[in-house]
């Protein structure tokens, strides 16, 4: 089926885009690479007057590290997959973003269209939040940041207002001795949905103890969830058996999933359970 | 709303308009007949609908036509020097690549962007270059199979150039 007739905007400038966003309201469709908000007019779940594409606006495709790291929110899964400066900074981001789709896809898909959708089952969602990222939105007002814990509210919702645009995603430069580890668990093909994705960031101190830990997971909640619980405990200890175990379990119980052909909820948070347990065995090993 | 695009196809400048609302493999099919890019899924899964936009492989059911305003799009008809196939499509017609030949034009695409950054893959780097077209023919051996020929009997490039 074609597409329901729409009006087709892409102004130049970030500026120019809250312009054309206020004055449309709810009129308009914010479009990012072009994948969901394609797919949703498809399927007739989305009937906007005008589409506001954020394609021709270059200052959103820049990736920086300038201390922090910063990826514009156009900037391509594929742009990031091979992007020096995430590579040095923040390689977690790289290796999620490698799970997106298929090759097509990370060409054209964005981190900033992907986060906005707020699936749960988004690639990048849980690594952006065991890097502590921030989402920076910009408004009338002008620029905003906001935690990624705050940005996913709920079911397919942010906390973008109707008249904000995300502008980048901002990530802060590991502690140095930083470890991440990441997967994407399927029932099936790796280009099918997770059953449960689990990214993780542990600072050890000297005596390979944990300093501080940070879980996110996908595909296991209304939202990418922060396993917080399973944090605390292991802040500030060894990683043992014990610990790890205790850890593992925290974040399982952490989650609320849903069975669907990706596996049954019992399933999902068993898994959760098990690559909690041998992503934390991994680090402690190194 | 119309509007008026122009852009490069298979290196040929094209003139047309089209309302806001098209993708690019309507306008390809429906107005510019280049009907070998095919349509399948329409939520970009299958890859048969796969271009190159300025060489870049993309997914033409979920791409605006006016996306493309001044950019240069490559299809499967695109690939061949006249009557002379590229070595990717000599290596498929040899290897017997094509079965229904329904996801022949985006495996070439695909192939032809894989063969261009990476003139040399491996036998697992052209299975994660195909990871997003489906073929439900020939288990896909075959096809792997050509895109390693085509690696090695020089690339995407048209036979002309590479043989003589």
């Amino acid at each position: 089926m074609s597409l329901p007739r729409f009006e087709y905007r892409a102004p130049g400038t970030l500026a120019d885009a809250l312009a054309v966003r206020r004055e449309a309201g709810e009129d308009a469709l914010v479009m990012a690479g072009g994948l969901t908000t394609v797919i949703l007019m498809r399927e007739r779940l989305a009937r906007p007057r005008l589409v506001l594409s954020l394609s021709e606006i270059e200052a959103l495709r820049r990736i920086e590290a300038n201390g922090a790291l910063s990826i514009g929110a156009m900037a391509t899964h594929a742009e990031i997959v091979r992007s020096p400066a995430v590579a040095a900074v923040a390689p977690l981001i790289a290796e999620a973003c490698g799970h997106v789709g298929s090759p097509a896809i990370r060409n054209m898909g964005t981190l900033g269209g992907n986060v906005c959708h707020a699936d749960s089952a988004s690639d990048p969602a849980p690594a952006l939040l065991a890097l502590d990222a921030e989402a920076v939105i910009a408004g009338p007002r002008g620029e905003r940041r906001l935690p990624m814990t705050g940005f996913f509210q709920g079911t397919l919702t942010t906390a973008l207002g109707g008249d904000e645009l995300l502008a980048a995603i901002r990530i802060p430069r590991p502690a140095a001795g930083t470890a991440s580890r990441f997967v994407k668990y399927t029932a099936t093909t790796a280009e099918a949905f997770a059953t449960v994705t689990v990214a993780m960031t542990v600072v050890k101190d000297a005596a390979g103890a944990c300093r501080s830990a940070r879980i996110g997971l996908g595909s296991v909640a209304s939202t990418p969830i922060r396993a917080t619980a399973a944090e605390s405990l292991l802040a500030g200890r060894r990683l043992t058996r014990e610990a790890i175990d205790e850890a593992a379990r925290a974040a399982a119980d952490a989650t609320s999933p849903s069975s669907n052909n990706q596996g049954s909820a019992g399933y999902r948070r068993e898994m959760t359970r098990v690559w909690v347990r041998r992503l934390l065995e991994d680090i402690a090993a190194r | 709303m119309t509007r008026h695009l122009s852009m490069s196809i298979n290196g040929e400048p094209h003139e047309f308009d089209a309302a806001d609302h098209r993708t690019l493999i309507e306008v390809l099919r429906d107005d510019l007949a280049l009907t070998g890019t095919k349509d399948a899924c329409r939520q970009g899964v299958c890859g048969s609908c796969t271009v190159l936009v300025d060489g870049v492989a993309v997914r033409s059911c979920l791409m605006l036509a006016a996306r493309c305003q001044g950019k240069s799009v490559t299809t499967v008809e695109g690939l061949a020097a006249g009557d002379r196939l590229s070595a990717l499509q000599q290596a498929f017609v040899e290897a017997g690549a094509v079965q229904c030949g329904y996801c022949t034009s985006g495996m070439l695409i695909a192939a032809t962007a894989l063969l261009e950054s990476n003139p040399s893959p491996t036998e697992v780097e052209v299975r994660a270059a195909l990871v997003g077209n489906l073929c439900r023919c020939t288990g896909y051996a075959p096809i792997v199979r050509a895109v390693l020929a085509a690696s090695r009997a020089g690339a995407g490039h048209p036979v002309a150039a590479v043989g003589s």
